[in-house]
């Protein structure tokens, strides 16, 4: 009974915190520009308005072009339910659920490069084979980076890798977490189409790769894609907080009290990040596209070398 | 302390990868003064450990020493070369950035494999930053051979350096005051002198690119 309030509690916060994570960013960038930016609950309104208009769906478009928002948005809010808020509220865990979380959201990806396809619009087709070009480039470096850190608790376990993070003092004063931290760092970026990679805010042909794909999409569908991206980012963004930066041992009250105080600090972290993350893309330009390749190399040295350092140290 | 230590060790090997993976010779200068930051970090923080515990001051005064030079003086006199060169950016390599940098981290990997079985020096935590400071002296080297104009080889010459002192820090605690003194002015007399032959070679040739020098009727 406790596991469904949990998963209840985890996907009800997941869910409701997404869009402000978008929008804490969006007015960090504002303000680094002198302006005075969108409300921070300004992606709330959207999907909301998006929600209430008609949906338009091309005739010559199949089935998969229909069902695809419906398998982002599950995809997404099914690899949350993996990832534990704190943890004190365990909704799912077992062996493996990490390797499980990169594949639910690849998943996700998937259909969206296919629907895409489906419309045969240019765009569709230029963004669908550049998304797959990066995540294919990025993907190495996730699976490599999550081993790393699942090779200290011996445990491929988000909640046991939460578990061992908590018992060490200061977790980022280590060889082998400072570089998957910072190789996690340049994973989001990549993974949620920031800056150097892709540019969220552009609908310029020559150079989006994510809003090309969903050009074609409108009304409800489109609000549960943009949903649907933006818990893919909390996802992330909570793997990275809560494996680098544990906070739970801090807590020495118990019950429901305990609870409160932890999402009350995840919240805190979570928009720590938005904000190092809104530093990024201010002070960075966007790449080339054949120069994402570098960026994906280096990312994925860091956690090759972070999984060296590993062996190094022998502990 | 050691944690402290470990992290820097990896930091500095992290900043060579970074500038392998760099394409603007402003960049490159940029990368060489952090190293050479977080080398006298690393220092500074073993000169305090030894001044408490042996009462020596000298690897304090090494500290001192590198954060006036390799940290303010040689990335000025570099800058000052870079303003007088029309090259930028550093445009034809042999190989291309990713290449470059799985090399460099097979590299570490090779100097894993070779100093983990050695004995002596293999003493628990000193191991990993042995490794780690040997690859940057290679990976100096290498950046040296991978790049084609001067500044970048200058650069290279200088990490290799950089690698030198830092392994001999922190696999012995200091090195004898005087060594410490006469390597810093070697290499500052080298940066000099290479400084000069930068101007000079883009004076004769129009270029500080190192293929001009196969014909050197002028």
């Amino acid at each position: 009974m406790a596991n469904v309030l949990y998963a209840v509690i985890q996907i009800f916060v997941i869910i409701m915190l997404a869009p402000l994570v978008n929008g804490i960013i969006k007015k960090v960038k504002a303000f680094t520009q002198k302006r005075k930016g969108a409300p921070v609950l300004q992606m709330y309104f959207d999907l909301l308005k998006l929600i209430k208009k008609s949906v338009v769906v091309s005739d010559v478009s199949s089935w998969i072009f229909k069902v695809t928002p419906y398998i982002v948005f599950s995809s997404a809010v099914a690899a949350a339910l993996l990832v534990p808020v704190t943890t004190m509220i365990m909704p799912v865990g077992f062996a493996g659920d990490i390797i499980l979380m990169v594949y639910i959201l690849a998943l996700g990806r998937f259909f969206m490069m296919l629907a895409a396809l489906d419309t045969g619009s240019t765009f569709g087709g230029m963004g669908a084979s550049r998304e797959a070009m990066i995540s294919s480039l990025i993907e190495p470096s996730i699976l490599i980076t999550l081993f790393t850190v699942a090779l200290i608790p011996n445990s491929t376990s988000v909640y046991q890798i939460m578990g061992s993070m908590k018992a060490a003092d200061f977790p980022l004063i280590h060889p082998v977490y400072i570089l998957t931290f910072i190789a996690m760092l340049v994973i989001i970026i990549a993974e949620t189409s920031r800056i150097p990679v892709d540019d969220p805010a552009t609908h310029l042909e020559l150079t989006m790769v994510h809003e090309a794909m969903i050009l074609e999409y409108s009304g409800r569908n489109l609000a549960l894609i943009e949903l649907g991206a933006a818990v893919k980012q909390l996802v992330f963004i909570t793997l990275l907080v809560n494996i680098f930066i544990p906070h739970d041992q801090f807590i020495s009250i118990a019950g429901i009290g305990a609870v409160a105080i932890s999402l009350l600090i995840y919240l805190i972290k979570v928009i720590f990040v938005a904000v190092v993350i809104a530093i990024v893309e201010v002070s960075t330009v966007k790449l080339r596209l054949f120069s994402i390749p570098n960026i994906a190399a280096l990312a994925f040295i860091l956690s090759f070398l972070g999984f060296l350092q590993y062996f190094i140290l022998g502990r | 302390m050691s944690d402290f230590l470990d992290v820097l060790s990896v930091l500095i090997l992290l900043s060579s990868f970074i500038l392998m993976a760099n394409k603007r010779i402003k960049s490159y200068i940029q990368t060489f003064r952090i190293q050479s930051a977080l080398i006298a970090l690393t220092a500074g923080i073993m000169g305090i450990d030894i001044l408490s515990k042996e009462g020596r001051f000298d690897v304090l005064i090494v500290c001192v020493i590198i954060i006036a030079m390799k940290v303010i003086y040689i990335p000025h006199l570099l800058n000052k070369a870079y303003t007088n060169v029309e090259y930028k950016i550093e445009k034809d390599f042999f190989l291309n950035i990713p290449i470059l940098i799985f090399v460099c981290c097979m590299i570490v990997v090779f100097c894993y494999f070779s100093i983990s079985n050695t004995g002596g020096i293999n003493l628990g935590i000193i191991n990993l930053r042995v490794v780690n400071s040997v690859s940057l002296i290679l990976i100096g080297l290498f950046f040296m051979i991978s790049r084609k104009k001067a500044i970048g080889q200058i650069i290279g010459f200088l990490v290799i350096e950089n690698g030198l002192f830092i392994t001999a820090m922190l696999a012995t605690q200091g090195m004898p005051f005087i060594v410490d003194i006469g390597i810093f002015i070697d290499m500052l007399t080298a940066v000099l002198i290479l400084g000069i032959m930068v101007f000079k070679i883009n004076e004769k040739f129009d270029s500080i690119d190192m293929n001009e020098l196969k014909n050197l009727r002028g």
